[in-house]
């Protein structure tokens, strides 16, 4: 039966080929809804716990990062949580902006003062990492070695101002002790890691003002009854657990989901049509061909299996085309989007995950197959005489 | 007319169709019998009721009233399944057009309705090679039914219609399309088949086609305007 939609198809090469062809369009453009719906969220999700800190202090009121804000105490709170037997890693976070002369111009660069024995801001490459109370070293990125031209072991200056009598002030020699992968560096951002000391020192800042506390919570614990105890610690610091970034992250995302779901169900629907219309007309074509059919004893459910088998193999072949074609869209779009300033170079907007596309694929075979029902129908009730009548005349 | 036991009865038949409003009465209360291994031609002038009666009698189509009965079974009281099961395996039908399925092979073709009667892959392949023989079509086997002559595809449809061992063959002007000698050899093709046993019933404009019948029963108007004889009346 199959082999006989196929060779029914083949009847009409070009039509079924630009009809295939606005599956496959359309199919593209539902696999990228479905990649966008979610893909954010779970790309975010997994930037969140690439190194398996699941949660952030950050000042009252803010998400981390979100503003400059910092809090106070935060070495000494991290240091609390340390020692809490249910947190195997905890390290604060400040950032400043930093400054180093390249030839005759001054580079910036964004600095990130953390605390190597609870670091969950990137992963060390090449070369060592940065130990605690290490005043005079720094770990740098991939993009501010090939900007500079910093090796593992040179010897450079690093300044927390512009004004020159600052920078002189705040002026540091650091040795490079590694390179390392940000892991939420955004394109084109150049970061530099030093201890958190260090980058009080450059930046001028004085006080144990932290901008972030990350914390990894031991296996055999629960995350959010540590985050609600560290709540009750703190009461004027905000704690998030991942999963309640994520939720927020989701609120956040709310309209841009429903647009997706908006753009995806038509796109869906236009296949339907797309392959009911095709089948509308091939049936209509095809009408004394059925009759006859129907005459010399194929059954009607004969002929509605023999409609949907085509709609479902026009249906195969443009969803396969379409998949292809969606993967390869949301590989471009996702090349543009995120070079979005600010934005973490590891976040995704369209991320296939196995799971989405498989129910998305099995979405458009099943409409594409339910879409012959009607001219299937149509066909499988096609009066018999009637239609031999109209043929022969 | 022979003691043959009677394989189709049709009593009182009356058909009525709208044609741009109008009613247009196809039969009037026509009552014909089919004895097996006869050969009946239906003939008549154009909209006398001849293809109407055809498809009538074949389950094609049902009557406004009177009743069909196919060796003993009345088709009107059969539920579409049913009549759709007794048009393949107990009726076979033959078409001014043909209508082979033009994306099969005259093989392919001929396999299909015992395809659809669950018949195995080699079985059937073995008895479409022995139908395609039969009509003298053995060497076009594998071609396209696009690839074959009018001739050629109206004696494929013949072996399509013989393909689930009908009781009954019915064929619509099987003649219609095709030039003399092509008709010619569908005739001495119904003729052999009727020779072999084959019960047909066979509407035709077609004189020569007509005179080979062993029976030709004349429509006009919608009711029978006699019946005679034909050339091979027993």
């Amino acid at each position: 039966m199959i082999l006989l939609a196929a060779k029914n198809l083949a009847r009409h090469r070009v039509r079924n080929t630009l009809a295939g062809l606005g599956i496959a369009v359309a199919a593209a453009l539902l696999l990228d809804m479905v990649m966008l719906a979610g893909g954010m969220e779970r790309s975010f999700e997994r930037m969140l716990l690439s190194r398996g800190f699941q949660i952030r202090l950050a000042p009252k009121g803010t998400l981390p990062f979100d503003t400059e804000a910092t809090f106070p105490g935060g070495a000494a709170l991290s240091g609390t949580l340390r020692a809490d037997p249910r947190i195997s890693a905890a390290g604060a976070v400040l950032g400043g902006a930093l400054f180093t002369r390249v030839g005759d111009s001054l580079l910036p660069l964004a600095g990130l003062g953390v605390e190597p024995e609870g670091q969950g801001l990137y992963e060390l490459e090449r070369g060592a990492d940065l130990v605690p109370g290490d005043t005079t070293g720094i770990v740098i990125g991939a993009s501010v070695a090939a900007r500079t031209g910093w090796k593992i072991g040179d010897t450079v200056r690093l300044s927390g101002g512009t004004d020159p009598q600052v920078a002189r002030v705040r002026e540091r020699r650091v040795m490079v002790r590694g390179v390392v992968h940000w892991l939420y560096e955004s394109r084109g951002e150049r970061t530099v890691g030093v201890t958190l000391p260090l980058i009080r020192a450059l930046t001028g800042r004085s006080g144990d003002r932290v901008a972030m506390i990350m914390v990894k919570v031991a296996r055999d614990a629960d995350v959010e009854p540590v985050a609600a105890d560290i709540r009750r610690l703190e009461p004027g610091v905000e704690v998030n657990s991942v999963a309640t970034l994520i939720a927020r992250f989701r609120t956040r995302l709310t309209y841009f989901r429903q647009l997706s779901l908006i753009l995806g169900t038509i796109s869906l629907f236009v296949g339907v049509l797309l392959v009911s219309t095709l089948l509308t007309i091939t049936v209509n074509e095809r009408l004394g061909e059925i009759a006859t059919l129907r005459a010399i004893g194929v059954s009607r459910a004969g002929i509605v299996r023999r409609v949907l088998a085509e709609g479902a193999l026009l249906s195969l072949a443009g969803n396969g085309l379409g998949l292809v074609l969606g993967l390869i869209t949301a590989r471009y779009l996702d090349g543009i989007l995120t070079t979005f300033p600010g934005l973490p170079a590891a976040i995704s907007f369209f991320v296939p995950e196995r799971g989405a596309v498989l129910r998305a694929a099995l979405a458009l075979l099943a409409a594409g197959t339910l879409a012959g029902a009607w001219p299937a129908w149509r066909a499988a009730r096609a009066p018999i005489a009637a239609t031999l009548r109209e043929e022969a005349t | 007319m022979s003691e043959t036991a009677v394989l189709l009865e049709a009593r009182e038949l009356t058909r009525e169709f709208r044609l741009g409003g109008r009613a247009v009465r196809a039969l009037r209360g026509v009552t014909v019998a089919v004895r097996k291994g006869e050969y009946v031609a239906i003939t008549g002038p154009s909209g006398s009721g001849k293809s109407t009666l055809l498809h009538i009698l074949g389950g094609l189509d049902a009557p406004d009233s009177g009743s069909v009965a196919l060796e003993g079974v009345p088709l009107e009281q059969l539920g579409d399944s049913a009549l759709t099961r007794i048009r393949l395996l107990r009726m076979g039908f033959v078409f001014q057009r043909f209508h082979l399925l033009p994306v099969l092979t005259a093989l392919e073709n001929v396999e299909l309705p015992m395809a659809e009667a669950g018949i195995g892959r080699r079985e059937r392949g073995s008895r479409a090679r022995e139908l395609l023989d039969y009509v003298g079509l053995s060497e076009r086997a594998g071609h396209r039914a696009t690839e074959l002559s009018g001739g050629e595809m109206q004696r494929v449809a013949v072996a399509r219609a013989l393909a689930n061992r009908p009781a009954l063959l019915f064929a619509d002007e099987p003649t219609g399309e095709l030039d003399l000698t092509t008709g010619r050899q569908v005739l001495d093709l119904f003729r052999r088949l009727n020779q072999d046993g084959m019960t047909i019933v066979v509407v035709t404009h077609d004189e020569h086609l007509a005179a080979e019948a062993s029976r030709t029963i004349h429509l006009l108007d919608g009711r029978v305007n006699g019946s005679s004889p034909g050339a091979l009346a027993p």
